[in-house]
């Protein structure tokens, strides 16, 4: 077994013969938080559903944790976690109900409080879903994910609509997944949080990996390459004025 | 598989409370058959001037028989049904409760006697639930002949009247009423309900939030069945409840019978919708479809009106629908005190009908 816990080999999806993921293949060490960007349509989205066993897969293989992804879809959602793009809860449940549904769907059974604190919700833990905001929604869908230890965790965009603050909150708390052994894949759109977040990226477009490596050496080659920014870089930026004057703290 | 179980459970209970915490829901799953009830049960339970539905067997030919049943047909209190010539045919009648008793004219009737007037004796026969027709038409026929009788003579009244009880119990037209309402409850819960909700779920990627986890299709069908079963039996509960206290329902069966059976019921008609919101990807495609087969169950499975009076060959189409078996036992468990060994026709189509259902509701699930 390879000390990849994600491997990926010439994978490939066609949708009315156009091939929307081109043959792209990646490893990811296990501890990683691997980040996939790219411009919309360029595939990054498809190439996690097929990772999550949820699109059939059209040429190539996938492992994860060793196991085969189209032999063995069953075995490998026991060891993924999922984070959807827009997560969404069923009406007229609590947030405690959710956790146990989700842990049931695993045939689990597990102490809700503890996933709750962990992703700061344990006092609304008698709340509806609906009526959460759009940062505690996806701190809930987290948790959600997490309820059965996997060893892989998957993020579409876990940001995206987000405020400042609670951009920053989640970056904190994939960062602490990590730090308890997980391994995260996500996607985005904001170089700041790939920069901060990810230990590599892969750059796909049209469904290619155009480039794949550190965030510090993709700048380093850029630099090399002789480019230079038409705007004069100052020390601090507008977000850094946002935060200053209004603070890290959550504000829902 | 003991965890697998265990999915089911926690499944069921959470489906189950969220029905209890949405008003809309209860409106619907309960409050809105209940208000059915009302007004059909006020239709059928009928106040105002009694009619009776008679049949007329004439087995006399003597032109006074003749002439007297022509009279009879002239009356507002009768409304004759055609078509009745026999007294089996009649027994038969009045034992579904379509006809309310059955006036029988003897061979000799209005044969004329040495005396130079007809004599003879009419017979109104019926059942014990039209008791009250029976004599109410008893009297009547009473007034009538005694008038006639003061024309042919003024002593020994050559004609008179008996009265006479069949050991028939007879169903009224509440009876039938009621389980038709039951019905519709059971489409309203079972093929509403799941159309609703499932297009909704896709909508917003809920089930394709579950499909990343390892649940099976059997579990989530299985753990909404038990809670469509639960709801159900608390819906239909109450209509009991009302239709006893409020309509002076008559249950004469066992319920644990008229329970299982119901909820046999709930869980056969409960396919149709989960086959169709489950095919469904959107609200538009659900829609339509669930029109198509709601519909012709509506309007020829003895819904809000019994299936008897429609004409034959359509009796013979709607008595295959999946709801029709349904109604059919439930009433001839309800209200003819029949058991599971008298209505194994019913529960043998229901069982194929659930059968078809699930197979196709378990092939065109999309989790998306």
């Amino acid at each position: 077994m390879s000390k990849n816990i994600l491997v990926v080999k010439n994978l490939r999806k066609v949708y009315d013969d156009v091939a929307v993921v081109n043959g792209i293949s990646f490893e990811v060490g296990k501890g990683e938080i691997f980040g996939i960007l790219g411009p919309n349509g360029a595939g990054k989205t498809t190439t996690l559903e097929m990772i999550e066993t949820m699109r059939p897969i059209d040429g190539g293989t996938i492992t994860v944790d060793g196991i085969d992804v189209a032999k063995h879809p069953d075995a490998v959602k026991r060891v993924i976690g999922v984070q959807p793009q827009a997560p969404a809860f069923q009406d007229k449940t609590k947030l405690k109900e959710l956790i146990e549904l989700f842990a049931a769907a695993y045939g689990e059974k597990v102490d809700y409080q503890e996933f709750l604190d962990d992703v700061q919700l344990g006092e609304k833990k008698d709340a509806y879903a609906e009526s959460l905001s759009g940062g505690q929604r996806q701190r809930l869908s987290i948790a959600a994910a997490l309820v059965h230890s996997p060893k892989v965790f998957f993020m579409d965009e876990p940001t995206t609509g987000l405020d400042p603050q609670a951009r920053r909150n989640l970056w904190e708390l994939t960062q602490h997944i990590r730090d308890k052994g997980v391994t995260v894949v996500m996607t985005t759109h904001y170089m700041d949080e790939a920069e901060l977040l990810c230990d590599r990226v892969a750059i796909m477009d049209k469904g290619e990996i155009i480039a794949l490596d550190t965030p510090k050496n993709l700048i380093k080659a850029l630099l090399k390459r002789g480019f230079k920014k038409a705007q004069h870089v100052e020390q601090a930026d507008l977000e850094d004025v946002f935060i200053d004057l209004t603070g890290k703290a959550l504000r829902d | 598989m003991k965890k697998a179980l265990y999915t089911v459970y926690i499944f069921t209970r959470l489906s189950t409370r969220r029905f209890f915490r949405d008003r809309l829901a209860i409106f619907f799953g309960i409050l809105f058959p209940l208000i059915f009830l009302f007004v059909f049960g006020s239709i059928s339970g009928g106040n105002g001037a009694p009619t009776y539905n008679v049949a007329v067997i004439n087995q006399s030919d003597s032109a006074f028989s003749k002439t007297f049943v022509k009279e009879l047909g002239k009356s507002d209190v009768l409304n004759i049904k055609d078509g009745i010539n026999t007294v089996s045919d009649a027994n038969d009648q009045m034992g579904k409760g379509q006809l309310d008793a059955t006036i029988i004219l003897p061979k000799n009737f209005g044969d004329v006697s040495s005396k130079g007037y007809p004599t003879g004796q009419a017979k109104v026969s019926f059942t014990q639930n039209n008791e009250q027709a029976g004599r109410g038409l008893g009297t009547a026929l009473e007034g009538q002949f005694a008038q006639m009788n003061q024309k042919f003579t003024k002593v020994d009244p050559p004609l008179t009247v008996s009265t006479q009880q069949t050991n028939q119990k007879s169903l009224t037209a509440f009876d039938y009423t009621f389980a038709g309402l039951l019905g519709f409850a059971i489409i309203g819960m079972g093929i509403f309900g799941p159309i609703n909700v499932f297009p909704e779920l896709k909508k917003q990627g809920i089930l394709r939030r579950l499909h990343t986890t390892p649940l099976k299709v059997w579990q989530y069908f299985l753990s909404t069945m038990l809670s469509q079963a639960i709801i159900g039996m608390v819906s239909l509960a109450v209509m009991f409840i009302v239709a006893m206290l409020v309509f002076h329902l008559k249950v004469v069966g066992n319920y644990l019978e008229i329970a299982i059976f119901i909820i046999f019921g709930i869980i056969s008609i409960l396919g149709i919708g989960l086959a169709i919101g489950g095919w469904a990807k959107n609200e538009r495609q659900a829609a339509p479809l669930s029109n198509i087969v709601v519909f012709p169950m509506m309007f020829l499975s003895g819904t809000f009106f019994p299936r008897y009076l429609m004409p034959d060959w359509l009796q013979h189409v709607s008595a295959l629908l999946p709801l029709t078996p349904i109604i059919d036992g439930i009433r001839l468990l309800t209200t003819q005190g029949m058991h599971f060994v008298n209505i194994l026709p019913q529960i043998g189509l229901t069982a194929a009908w659930t059968v078809v259902i699930y197979v196709i509701a378990f092939r065109v699930f999309r989790w998306e």
